[in-house]
């Protein structure tokens, strides 16, 4: 039997498509991977930021002649309480990308399987309503502002 | 002493602010989302809540315009601690009657002088 070129068309599209489609998902879950491992990192670092800053609290206290130079110690761990949230940042990154992404996916498939006869809609998940919420290029970008 | 109601869906998030506040001698009652929140709020009184904005069920701003219509919270200093620093979302925040709009990442120095000027 041979091919029409339609039809070759048509089935490389659709191969194509599930490439496409394979990659992206591929992606999706090595964002989650990534995700877990930034949780964990997080977690274990601010576990050690607190217990560290206790001690040299309590250290201050029963040790009065070091005061000083425990002192510097606190002001230094307390400059990386700022870049210790990251990963609250990286975390909404992290899940605007999936969404995103998933919605690509979506989209391929229902593209490829429309108009395949069996009248069903294919769900597709919805993009990000609004463009990432997370614009700091740096972790010293804070700001306030009272209203 | 004053309580503080720190509103965060990010644990690590959660830890720094209440370990920052606790630091500075306030007593922190944490809560994972604003459902969470406005169930600890209605429970008991508070002298300030700094709430994340981007959170599951509710979000921010919605626990703002809920608090706001709560008699006790009327005029309760409300923070919006958020990623978000668009003029849009800040907005959004003051006609929804928060307080101030602070984006992260927070500054802890900065933090307890912006509550020692909202909290009375």
């Amino acid at each position: 039997m041979q091919m029409t070129s339609n039809s070759l068309e048509t089935g490389m599209t659709l191969l194509a498509r599930a490439e496409l489609q394979d990659h992206l998902l591929t992606v999706t879950n090595d964002l989650d991977h990534l995700q877990s491992l930034l949780t964990d990192a997080c977690e274990t670092l601010i576990e050690g930021f607190v217990g560290v800053t206790h001690q040299l609290q309590s250290l201050q206290v029963n040790k009065p002649a070091n005061s000083e130079a425990i002192e510097r110690a606190i002001k230094h761990l307390g400059s990386t309480a700022r870049a210790l949230q990251f990963q609250d940042m990286s975390t909404q990154l992290i899940a605007h990308t999936s969404q995103r992404l998933r919605h690509c996916v979506d989209r391929l498939a229902r593209d490829a399987f429309d108009g395949d006869g069996d009248g069903d809609e294919a769900v597709v998940a919805p993009a990000p309503p609004r463009p990432n919420p997370v614009t700091q290029s740096e972790m010293d970008t804070g700001f306030v502002e009272l209203f | 002493m004053h309580s503080i109601l720190a509103v965060d869906d990010s644990a690590s998030m959660r830890q720094m602010v209440s370990f920052t506040l606790k630091n500075a001698g306030y007593d922190v009652v944490e809560a994972v989302d604003g459902e969470d929140a406005f169930e600890k709020a209605r429970a008991r009184d508070f002298a300030l809540v700094l709430t994340d904005q981007n959170m599951p069920r509710l979000d921010g701003l919605g626990l703002t315009r809920k608090l706001r219509e709560t008699p006790k919270f009327k005029t309760v200093p409300i923070l919006i601690l958020t990623t978000e620093s668009s003029d849009q979302m800040k907005q959004a925040g003051r006609a929804a009657g928060a307080t101030g709009w602070l984006v992260k990442p927070f500054d802890p120095a900065k933090l307890i002088e912006v509550i020692k000027k909202v909290v009375r």
